[in-house]
């Protein structure tokens, strides 16, 4: 099956090994372009793994991956990122706990205001000015993720919640086609969790992001997504509506068998 | 992923230069050193010499350990390349002082990459073990390598530093031009530091060493930043054995000695790693103290390394952000 050009990641017969454990065990499928997936599974059903494949943490032991028809197989990461502007959060790394909240978003918008090597050495009026042109950027995300006021704590020291928040907005800088969510919503408190989901409906519609979100939480799955994917032995087993997909006889076995 | 016990360091660690209070300080502390030589001996003068040449391969460690995150020992290795390049240049070719400081900085900056080509593949504790493994290969060869560094005996009558365009001007002979021409050269390589450090670069640097893999995603190649970060660090070591050897006028293996690593090493962890007044700070104290001690030459070991045990306990995270508490706790003042 060829790849779908207009598909914002079309991953083809993915199969990643480790040795004679099987992670993933060829996965085809495409995201459309400006539609919100889910993608879920039980504990160790490759889920993580698959993410890491599409975007340059780990090279899949066979199959492809494309970006909008751009073979991005075995690509770095930071490659992927600013050329195929496919971005990616992690579970536990969150944010750089050393620098201010603002120079977070400041970091992550570098690859675009700063393109070349060289030109990230540059202390000139043009370096200042597009710095300063960044930290306008980041005090509007600020605004919008309810982050404004802590602009120049320490990211560190903020609670696990608002750095997610953080990280969110962070991811927004560079301004990516598709973002993919590695459980956005654990460890977040109720409340942060609907402005989480408030935040990425509002990137999708206003901005046209595509997202693949890896969550368990199933209600807030239901409620933020067009499709829903589920894994389960590094197999995709189904692949519909959410409210198609959580009825799914194979499914509900998945998760009862673990 | 980024050295552990180097994060807890990083509160201190601010990539923006918003410092109005930082900038004052650095002008008080330059006039100061500027006045020195109206009170101060010639052997303190000298201490205060000594103490400027540790700050620059001192500042290179920072930057490798305290901005990319990585503890590296060769920065004496380049330090004595830069020494030895700069001196075999200016004893042959009786260059002017400026040019031995950019031959001893690019020396030790060009055999920094071949090196690095390894070395960063590794992390954590193999790269310390790889780059100690520099310096000891580094002393092998100037002990060895007869024909041009005269092995043990080392070169001697090194030419003291000639200022000039190229032929002609003046020679450094006083102790006080020498200490005149190391507070120069440490303002201008403190300056360099912290303009690297503010920039874009600088911030990537920091990002790599908070989280190599979070560095990546947001588009940070991390390998070439960390090829740079240890080229760098070796630039600023080489250009401090330039100094050290037109100062000196002589040199031998014995530079290589972990004993100038390991000062090197307590300058950046004692003074505050990853900040730039920490090293500052670092190098006028540990160096002073160790030239002060030579009162006691049979103690004098005893007692630094028991004074390194109480800083450790003490603070740390080194002794500037401990001044900084204190500030803050005493008068309310916010001093980044």
């Amino acid at each position: 099956m060829s790849p779908d050009p207009l598909a914002a990641l079309s991953i083809r017969g993915i199969e990643k090994r480790f040795g004679s454990i099987v992670a993933v065990a060829g996965v085809s499928v495409d995201i459309k372009l400006g539609e919100i997936c889910g993608l879920t599974g039980p504990n160790g059903s490759g889920k993580s793994t698959l993410f890491d494949c599409c975007t340059g943490l780990q090279k899949p032991s066979t199959g492809r991956v494309y970006a909008q028809g751009l073979d991005i197989t075995g690509w770095d990461m930071h490659r992927i990122v600013r050329e195929a502007r496919v971005i990616r959060s992690f579970q536990k790394a969150v944010v750089f706990r050393a620098l201010s909240v603002e120079e977070n978003l400041v970091l992550c918008g570098q690859m675009i205001a700063f393109q070349g090597m060289a030109s990230t050495f540059g202390v000139g009026p043009a370096s200042r000015h597009r710095v300063r042109r960044l930290r306008e950027q980041a005090g509007h995300l600020l605004e919008l993720v309810g982050l404004s006021h802590m602009r120049h704590a320490t990211a560190g020291q903020i609670s696990f919640g608002q750095q997610k928040l953080l990280q969110f907005a962070s991811m927004l800088m560079p301004e990516p086609q598709v973002i993919l969510l590695d459980e956005p919503m654990a460890g977040v408190n109720p409340i942060l969790i609907d402005r989480m989901m408030e935040n990425i409906n509002r990137a999708n519609q206003e901005q046209g992001i595509t997202f693949v979100v890896v969550e368990h939480n199933l209600d807030a799955m239901k409620a933020l997504c067009h499709r829903l994917l589920v894994l389960s032995r590094g197999e995709l087993i189904a692949d519909g509506t959410p409210d198609a997909v959580v009825r799914d006889p194979a499914v509900v076995e998945a998760y009862l068998a673990g | 992923m980024a050295m552990t016990g180097v994060n807890v360091h990083g509160s201190y660690i601010y990539a923006n230069p918003r410092h109005g209070l930082r900038a004052a300080g650095f002008a008080v502390l330059v006039i100061a050193l500027a006045a020195a030589p109206l009170v101060a001996g010639d052997y303190q003068l000298h201490a205060l010499i000594v103490s400027m040449t540790f700050l620059l391969p001192a500042l290179g460690l920072n930057l490798i350990l305290g901005y990319a995150g990585m503890l590296s020992f060769a920065q004496m290795a380049f330090f004595g390349i830069g020494a030895y390049s700069s001196a075999l240049t200016a004893m042959r070719w009786g260059t002017p002082f400026w040019l031995n400081l950019v031959v001893g900085g690019l020396a030790a900056g060009i055999v920094a990459v071949p090196l690095g080509i390894p070395a960063l593949r590794l992390r954590r504790y193999s790269f310390v073990m790889c780059t100690l493994g520099f310096a000891v290969i580094a002393q092998t060869i100037a002990k060895n390598w007869i024909s041009v560094t005269r092995g043990d005996l080392g070169l001697s009558q090194v030419p003291r530093p000639r200022i000039a365009l190229w032929n002609g001007g003046f020679e450094i002979t006083s102790i006080t031009s020498y200490y005149y021409l190391a507070l120069v050269l440490s303002v201008l390589a403190v300056l360099a530091f912290l303009t690297l450090v503010s920039s874009a670069a600088g911030r990537y640097m920091i990002a790599i060493r908070e989280d190599e893999t979070l560095a990546a995603s947001v588009g940070t190649p991390t390998w070439h930043y960390r090829m740079i970060a240890f080229a760098l660090s070796a630039v600023f070591a080489g250009v401090g054995g330039s100094f050290y050897v037109h100062y000196f006028t002589v040199i031998s293996p014995t530079v290589f000695d972990p004993f100038y690593a390991n000062t090197v090493l307590v300058i950046v962890l004692g003074g505050g790693v990853g900040t730039v007044g920490g090293v500052v700070l670092g190098s006028f104290l540990f160096v002073a103290v160790s030239e002060a001690l030579r009162i006691a030459p049979d103690l004098r070991m005893i007692a630094y390394g028991l004074l390194l045990i109480v800083i450790v306990f003490a603070c740390p995270e080194g002794l500037l952000p401990l001044f900084i508490r204190k500030i803050r706790f005493g008068g309310g003042t916010h001093v980044p």
